[in-house]
């Protein structure tokens, strides 16, 4: 494959991070939380932008999974039972559109992953860290798991604070999309049940 | 009640992975090291050739493409996956088994390292369920943010899945030659075609006629009638009775019961087959239970979600971590990029494409592939060409 001249581009200046400190395994933690950083950063990028070109279509497919969902419910809400078969039959047939769809919107999420990975595959295919109680050991891409999980969700927490995503959730909230999440990475929400109106003269 | 769910079901996870790390041998050496160590070197088929530039997982002489060409399959799978659905797995599967020359390449080690053809097979498996089954996950997990749980249902997916995603692994992992993927992968093949051409047949589609106009009559009959949400609908589900041969609950005033065996039998198939062949699985689960148990799909797609989650945490965890099944990641990215750009390519085009034609030509691909993958499998050789 052609690609690996694009890792020996991109090598001294990921490989730089992992040089910072005089100390082995403080620099091996140091660099691959970097490279799990901007692997987040780098997917949440392409996934918002896929997001605000699929808008459209993601929301009519989507809603049909939920007007017909929704549809189900309110069958079984009126004990109408056939009403409620045909309804949950075209939900399901909705939902598996919809999902296949955010399956593939989800590409635009991990690839920058699995190029990260790619890269500490050439460079650090072979490197164990010991595990203490158990006699295993944990590889570059078991570090490199837990690392991007840590910085998923401690980025979900600042997200908004940053100009690019603030702008893109006020376009997919004014699409209605979630409150501006990626559709490719929250799918549809439930409409919320309204509560019994109080009876006349009761207790309510 | 989800979070208690979420917290069941993430233990059972833990003890699995447990009783994996405590019931299995940590391999120490790199298998595919130790794999091509005993190759023998040169330039024929079945050997490894140390002067050729490096392919397929780093191995010298392995298939070598040109990286646009993984990324234009990629957005054919991509476009598939956002025009029509299932389909789209299946010809991940078949990128990285005929396109990019991969079994071929895996079936010359037949003879001089059959280790080598079954690390191979592996490896390939495992790639699919990175592309396919990964992504599944999180579309998944957004289902589960959106739908219920019912309890005991997830329990009983959740531990048909766990079973799978133990025992599939433990004895087809370094066993499967790639031939013998090929066959399994055809059958698979076949049965998404089945469906696909159902779909497309009278009978499919009339009776998808008559359930958008039943659900159509239902809605103008209540269009009106704001039904209000009573306290008993407001329960949500409540799981009624607990029994070895049936569970009941109710949603929504009505009840609903199921045999606890076909949630077990249904995610031990259902995530067998993922783990196996690779491809497959998540989608399996909701249609499964909204046809066999007649369940809602609301609270079915959120159930389900968890035990999608459960099951590739355990089939990962056990294909990578506890057999070390080597995986190029460099391929899987290629994919991913092209996969990304079909997906957005997919609602532009669907819009001028009915999806009926669509599915008769995957209908009749499906076919091609399916005879291709059954006889090259289990016959040898592929009785049509390309496969």
């Amino acid at each position: 494959m052609e690609m690996p001249s694009l890792y020996l581009f991109l090598d001294p200046y990921l490989i730089w991070f992992y040089r910072l400190t005089g100390q082995t395994g403080w620099n091996f933690l140091i660099g691959t939380s970097v490279v799990a950083v901007l692997a987040l950063m780098v997917g949440e990028f392409t996934s918002f932008l896929a997001s605000l070109m699929v808008r459209r279509h993601f929301t009519q497919v989507a809603g049909e999974a939920k007007k017909y969902q929704d549809l189900s419910m309110e069958a079984l809400k009126a004990g109408d039972r056939p009403a409620y078969e045909a309804a949950n039959k075209l939900a399901n047939d909705a939902f598996n559109k919809s999902f296949f769809m955010q399956l593939a919107l989800s590409a635009t999420f991990f690839w920058p992953i699995f190029f990260m990975l790619g890269w500490m595959q050439e460079r650090f295919q072979g490197i164990e860290i010991p595990l203490v109680v158990v006699p295993y050991s944990l590889g570059f891409v078991g570090i490199f798991i837990i690392l991007y999980a840590l910085a998923y969700f401690l980025f979900k927490r600042v997200k908004y604070r940053l100009p690019y995503f603030r702008r893109i959730k006020g376009i997919l909230d004014a699409n209605n999309l979630q409150g501006g999440n990626s559709p490719a990475l929250t799918g549809v929400q439930p409409v919320p049940a309204r509560p019994a109106a109080p009876e006349p003269g009761g207790k309510g | 009640m989800r979070k208690k769910g979420l917290v069941i079901l993430g233990v059972l996870a833990l003890a699995a992975v447990a009783a994996t790390l405590l019931w299995a041998a940590p391999a120490y050496a790199s298998k595919l090291s130790e794999a091509l160590a005993k190759t023998p070197q040169g330039v024929g088929p079945g050997m490894i050739n140390p002067g050729a530039p490096k392919g397929f997982m780093g191995i010298t002489g392995a298939p070598r493409h040109f990286f646009l060409f993984y990324i234009l399959w990629g957005i054919w799978v991509g476009w598939i996956f956002s025009s029509v659905g299932a389909f789209g797995g299946i010809m991940a599967g078949v990128g990285h088994i005929s396109v990019f020359g991969l079994s071929d390449y895996a079936s010359s080690f037949k003879k001089t390292n059959p280790g080598l053809n079954k690390l191979m097979t592996d490896a390939i498996r495992t790639s699919n369920q990175y592309l396919v089954g990964l992504s599944a996950l999180i579309s998944s997990f957004t289902y589960y943010r959106m739908g219920r749980i019912v309890l005991p249902l997830g329990l009983c997916l959740a531990i048909g899945g766990i079973l799978a995603g133990y025992l599939v692994p433990l004895l087809t992992v370094g066993e499967m030659n790639v031939n013998l993927y090929v066959g399994f992968f055809g059958i698979i093949v076949f049965a998404v075609a089945f469906v696909l051409f159902y779909e497309t047949t009278p009978k499919g589609q009339n009776k998808k006629k008559a359930a958008k106009a039943a659900a159509k009559a239902f809605e103008e009959a209540h269009i009106k009638k704001t039904t209000q949400v009573s306290a008993e609908h407001a329960k949500g589900v409540q799981v009624t009775h607990w029994g070895l041969s049936k569970i009941s609950f109710t949603f929504y005033g009505q009840e609903f019961s199921f045999n606890p065996l076909w949630p077990l039998l249904g995610g031990f198939v259902i995530n067998a087959i993922s783990a196996l062949i690779g491809v497959g699985g998540g989608f399996l689960y909701v249609p499964f239970l909204t046809s066999v148990a007649g369940l809602p799909m609301f609270i079915v797609a959120g159930t389900s979600a968890l035990a999608v989650l459960v099951g590739m945490v355990v089939n990962i965890f056990n294909m990578m971590v506890m057999r070390q099944v080597p995986v190029d990641f460099l391929l899987i990215s290629t994919e991913l990029i092209g996969i990304a750009i079909g997906s957005v390519l997919g609602p532009v085009t669907s819009k001028n494409i009915p999806e009926i034609w669509l599915k008769r030509i995957f209908v009749i691909l499906a076919v091609y592939v399916g005879i291709g993958y059954l006889t090259k499998g289990f016959m040898g050789h592929s009785i049509l060409p390309g496969m």
